[in-house]
């Protein structure tokens, strides 16, 4: 069968088309592209297939394990257009959350260890360390490095790859509220809260972690290790309230950490944090809600909190 | 009842424009008197009241553009008026000894010239329904001149009052506090100083986009 690439603006992207055996997976048409393009490695390639004028909604995407031949028009499994998208340079997402954890990991002892607030113009030697900002110091570093960890051993991705440009975006955000937040807990001017206020943050903020890498652990189990993504309804632990306990854990956590350290650069981080979450949540929300509408033999999605009960 | 609102808006926006719009002639037409007769020293005390009067009415467009009176993302329109209120208010007001600078005549005609384009381009399309395609022109034309200067003038303005920024407290707030904040408006404004080496570009490349639209429309119609 016969395969003609085509851009968004209808310009043919293989000149001539691709040939390929009619039992081809769309996978195979991927390194068919790649070896006539050189520079369209799979990862970057997006496929859909032509949109009909006046019909609404998102392109259909072509999904690697596919046959070609199952997206071809009744009666017409010879030739098939498919238009592509060029998505950029592409990273693995494990590639691009340890690059945005590292930097946290690495900044926050920073101010903790070695003497830059003379930088700032703030005397810097004859400072005392309070206990609180030393466990702050511990719990921050435990965080990023479980993230890592997490991402290496416990996430399974619904995408292998992300942009390029989102390294660029993501370490941004990730290393300059680190930075911001570390300046103002190791601060020479630092002024402690009580001590009971910060046993309880960070004795909060605990246990919101371990029960967020429980989280993380039932949200693998429910993809098979060789799946390509795909939705399941989350159960159990606090899924059965909470679409996505894994964020509410997230933000919790981090108020822990803002309870124990009271700084205004941690409680903003947070007020941002949460709002990228919700968007987030919201979106799986919907998307779960969609899918498992009770209809065909599919179940129902139950009724639950969206990211943070009681509120929303 | 839509068409009721649609002409209430439609009056609103044609009455906002053309005000702003005689402000900002008001800016020019002092800025040149004061130059004429006194020189670059006089221009800011001239025109600081229209200038502060135009300048900072539009932050209304900031909330036009939120709830949807107007088209203009508020991306585009945020870091705009953002920096010219910055540049009006955080520095100018506040640091008089900016005020003789010659960059405050080259900023002050900038702007006042951008403005005024700018304003009777859009009161005119909604006190007219459409607008001269000279006018159109000098819009998508004239910032390719008229954003670089008005760049400059912004970010050398800033740049001479970092020292008087960093000798005087104003607008600072120190540690120790048991919030544990502090605001540093010496580093603030570096921080801006910042902003505008991605921002410039932004901004100008987003006008090359609009300008391409427009004159490509002018040629169709």
């Amino acid at each position: 069968m016969k395969v003609t690439l085509v851009s968004r603006s209808g310009r043919e992207v293989v000149r001539g088309g691709i040939e390929l055996s009619d039992s081809a997976t769309v996978k195979d048409l991927q390194e068919a592209i790649h070896a006539k393009t050189k520079k369209y490695y799979p990862s970057r390639q997006r496929l859909t297939l032509p949109t009909k004028a006046g019909v609404s909604g998102k392109p259909v995407a072509l999904s690697p394990k596919s046959k070609v031949s199952d997206y071809c028009e009744k009666g017409n499994s010879d030739n098939l257009t498919v238009v592509f998208k060029d998505l950029g340079p592409q990273v693995l997402y494990s590639t691009l959350f340890f690059f945005e954890y590292l930097g946290p990991l690495v900044i926050y002892p920073l101010f903790y260890y070695l003497p830059l607030y003379k930088y700032f113009g703030y005397d810097d030697t004859n400072r005392t360390i309070h206990p609180v900002q030393t466990y702050a110091m511990y719990y921050w570093c435990l965080h990023y490095s479980k993230r890592i960890l997490e991402t290496f051993f416990i996430h399974r991705f619904s995408h292998a790859t992300s942009p390029l440009s989102n390294v660029f975006r993501n370490c941004l955000y990730y290393w300059t509220f680190g930075a911001y937040i570390a300046y103002y807990v190791n601060h020479p001017l630092y002024t402690p809260v009580s001590e009971t206020q910060w046993k309880i943050g960070f004795a909060f903020g605990l246990l919101c972690q371990v029960s967020n890498l429980h989280c993380h652990i039932i949200l693998r189990n429910l993809r098979s290790p060789s799946g390509n993504g795909g939705y399941q309804i989350p159960k159990g632990f606090l899924f059965n309230i909470v679409t996505c306990a894994n964020y509410t854990t997230e933000i919790y956590q981090w108020l822990g950490f803002n309870i124990a350290t009271q700084t205004v650069a941690g409680y903003v981080f947070l007020v941002v944090a949460t709002a990228i979450m919700t968007n987030w949540a919201m979106g799986k929300h919907r998307r779960l809600r969609k899918l498992f509408d009770g209809k065909d033999g599919r179940p129902k999605y139950p009724r639950r909190w969206v990211i943070l009960p009681p509120f929303f | 009842m839509a068409s009721f609102f649609s002409t209430v808006k439609r009056i609103y926006l044609a009455i906002y424009n053309w005000a702003v719009f005689t402000g900002w002639i008001q800016v020019l037409i002092f800025a040149i008197k004061a130059l004429n007769e006194s020189g670059p020293a006089a221009v800011y005390d001239a025109v600081e009241k229209p200038l502060q009067l135009a300048q900072t009415a539009a932050i209304l467009e900031i909330i036009h553009g939120l709830i949807g009176l107007v088209r203009s993302p508020v991306s585009a329109t945020l870091p705009q008026i953002g920096s010219r209120l910055f540049v009006t208010w955080g520095i100018l007001h506040s640091f008089p000894e900016t005020r003789t600078h010659i960059l405050v005549s080259s900023l002050v005609i900038s702007w006042s010239l951008t403005e005024i384009i700018r304003y009777s381009f859009f009161g005119m399309k909604e006190a007219l329904g459409f607008t001269p395609s000279w006018l159109l022109w000098l819009r998508y034309s004239t910032f390719l001149l008229l954003y670089p200067t008005g760049i400059t003038s912004e970010v050398g303005l800033i740049y001479i009052a970092l020292p008087y920024i960093k000798a005087s407290d104003k607008f600072c707030f120190r540690m120790p506090n048991k919030w544990n904040f502090s605001f540093d408006y010496y580093f603030a404004s570096l921080a801006v100083l910042g902003i505008y080496v991605p921002g410039s570009p932004h901004m100008y490349t987003y006008m090359l986009g609009q300008r391409k639209k427009a004159l490509s429309k002018l040629k169709a119609a």
